[in-house]
């Protein structure tokens, strides 16, 4: 299936999976300077790198990485610790799935970023009001995969599970987490994705400091370098919380388990 | 045999009903029957007569419209331990190794792992299962994962095992490797058993008693006794032996409706 590949330490990186990266560096060394687009329109590699050397100097840019991973992981947390039971109460019980569903439809639309002027009134510019959107968003992605994720577990387990003395808090420790992981899992990998994308929204308007806010920033100066910059931190983060979090923690489980095909 | 009664059906009434459409179905209507400590109980019908809707009742699955099910003279209101349950889809938790399926009501019972895997390899030597101790479910044939199912069920000490047409999903061959390894499991690990099947060579070869069900809503049409030694039950040599053949035939033109209780 592979047409090869490298070890980088003891990571494993397919030639394959490499080839569209250098064709972007390809394509964005050649095409500004063919298409005559100027500078401050859109960087050079070389401006790119020289403003990442500077920023690292002074320390800018790991203090931007680390204000928005810690609102990320913060808000992960708190948008999973409220959705998992949540989403597990929603698919077990018929009163509390009356009882919330509709609310939360209404509440899914207005998820995210929309949140943001709000927020900013209750919480004020910065941590508060970031970490709120985010977890908001979070919340949303993971909750609704959590309901499906339980709905999927076959009642023949439940069954089996009962008769051989599964009862109280071991049925959730023992059937329903496991049996919705699938989906629970599918469903915190979207529920990052999106954290993502409501980090930097955030960020831009509410934020006082990190990667969205860094790159706003820099348009009021145009420093295209550190927009760019910014972009290919966000990028580069988030591949390496796949490959390194979520790819193995899914090989080592659903995958293992025969749940999912890879 | 005169052993005491372990299950006691009483004018059991079973109804399903399908929400989507409000369509009531009758499953079973006075159908009344015991189980007696340690025998291996048969219960044949033709499709639709009700006999996994009993074994549901029996395992507390499903609530009866009328009648009562109760076991040692207690009402059966929910599912429990002492009933374990072998289903045709194995039911075998994907996430768990073979070896941790087994040792499942072990470890809802509140023992240590060292003791519970102890206790899960024996039953999986039992079932001839100890070199697949470390695999998922999805990695077995289907009939390992029922072997498994079994082991997992016995490996908990119920007092009674219910099995719902537990080898109709295996193929042919390794049909008859299961059903001449269940007989000798249960000499081995004597307990109650009551097993659904629609198959009445099935049924007269594991059995002591036969209970043939009405087609729906399933009534007792008759109760069979099965005299043969349990030590006689082989399938090279059973089909020779008068007795098998004289009680299958009788069996099968029960089922059929051909013959008169």
């Amino acid at each position: 299936m592979s047409a090869g590949f490298f070890r980088l330490g003891r990571f494993r990186v397919d030639l394959l999976a490499v080839l569209p990266f250098l064709l972007l560096i390809l394509m964005w060394r050649t095409l500004p300077s063919l298409t005559g687009m100027p500078e401050y329109m859109f960087p050079t590699i070389g401006a790119v790198w020289d403003k990442a050397v500077e920023l690292t100097a002074n320390g800018q840019l790991q203090d931007n990485i680390l204000d928005s991973l810690g609102r990320l992981f913060l808000a992960f947390l708190i948008g999973n610790a409220l959705a998992v039971p949540i989403g597990i109460a929603i698919a077990l019980n018929r009163s509390a799935s009356d009882f919330l569903r509709p609310v939360l439809t209404f509440l899914q639309s207005i998820a995210g970023v929309a949140w943001v002027p709000l927020a900013v009134i209750w919480f004020g510019i910065g941590m508060g009001s970031v970490v709120f959107v985010i977890a908001n968003t979070i919340f949303f992605s993971t909750l609704y995969n959590t309901v499906a994720g339980v709905e999927s577990i076959p009642k023949v387990l439940h069954r089996a599970v009962r008769s051989h003395g599964g009862r109280g808090w071991a049925l959730y420790s023992e059937l329903i987490l496991p049996g919705a992981f699938v989906n629970i899992l599918l469903g915190l990998r979207i529920a990052m994705a999106r954290g993502w994308h409501a980090l930097v929204g955030a960020e831009m308007i509410a934020g006082s400091n990190g990667l969205g806010y860094m790159t706003m920033e820099a348009v009021q100066w145009y420093q295209s370098s550190t927009i760019v910059l910014g972009i290919l931190c966000i990028g580069c983060l988030w591949l390496a919380m796949d490959q390194l979090i979520f790819r193995p923690l899914e090989r080592r489980t659903v995958v293992r388990w025969g749940m999912v095909r890879q | 045999m005169s052993a005491k009664t372990k299950i006691s059906v009483v004018d059991l009434r079973m109804e399903y009903v399908d929400e989507n459409r409000g369509i009531r179905h009758i499953a079973t209507d006075g159908l009344t029957l015991d189980v007696k400590e340690n025998e291996f109980l048969c219960v044949v019908g033709p499709s639709g007569c009700g006999k996994s809707t009993l074994l549901s009742a029996i395992a507390g699955f499903l609530k009866p419209r009328g009648g009562t099910v109760s076991m040692d003279g207690r009402p059966i209101l929910e599912p429990g331990a002492d009933r374990g349950v072998v289903f045709q889809e194995y039911a075998l938790l994907p996430w768990k190794t073979v070896l941790e399926n087994v040792g499942l009501g072990l470890k809802l019972r509140g023992v240590a792992k060292a003791e519970r895997d102890a206790v899960a390899m024996r039953f999986l030597d039992i079932t001839n299962l100890t070199h697949a101790a470390e695999k998922y479910p999805h990695e077995l044939s289907g009939g390992m994962k029922q072997r498994a199912a079994v082991a997992r069920t016995l490996a908990n000490k119920p007092e009674v095992m219910l099995m719902d047409e537990p080898f109709a999903a295996v193929d042919a061959q390794t049909r008859l490797t299961l059903q001449e390894e269940l007989v000798r499991i249960w000499d081995e690990n004597r307990l109650t058993v009551l097993f659904i099947t629609h198959s009445v060579e099935e049924a007269v070869f594991l059995g002591d008693r036969i209970i043939v069900l009405t087609p729906g809503p399933g009534k007792v049409r008759a109760v069979v006794d099965v005299p043969i030694p349990r030590d006689q039950r082989h399938w090279a040599t059973i089909n020779a032996n008068p007795q098998f053949v004289a009680i299958r035939d009788r069996t099968l033109a029960l089922v059929r409706g051909l013959e008169a209780a």
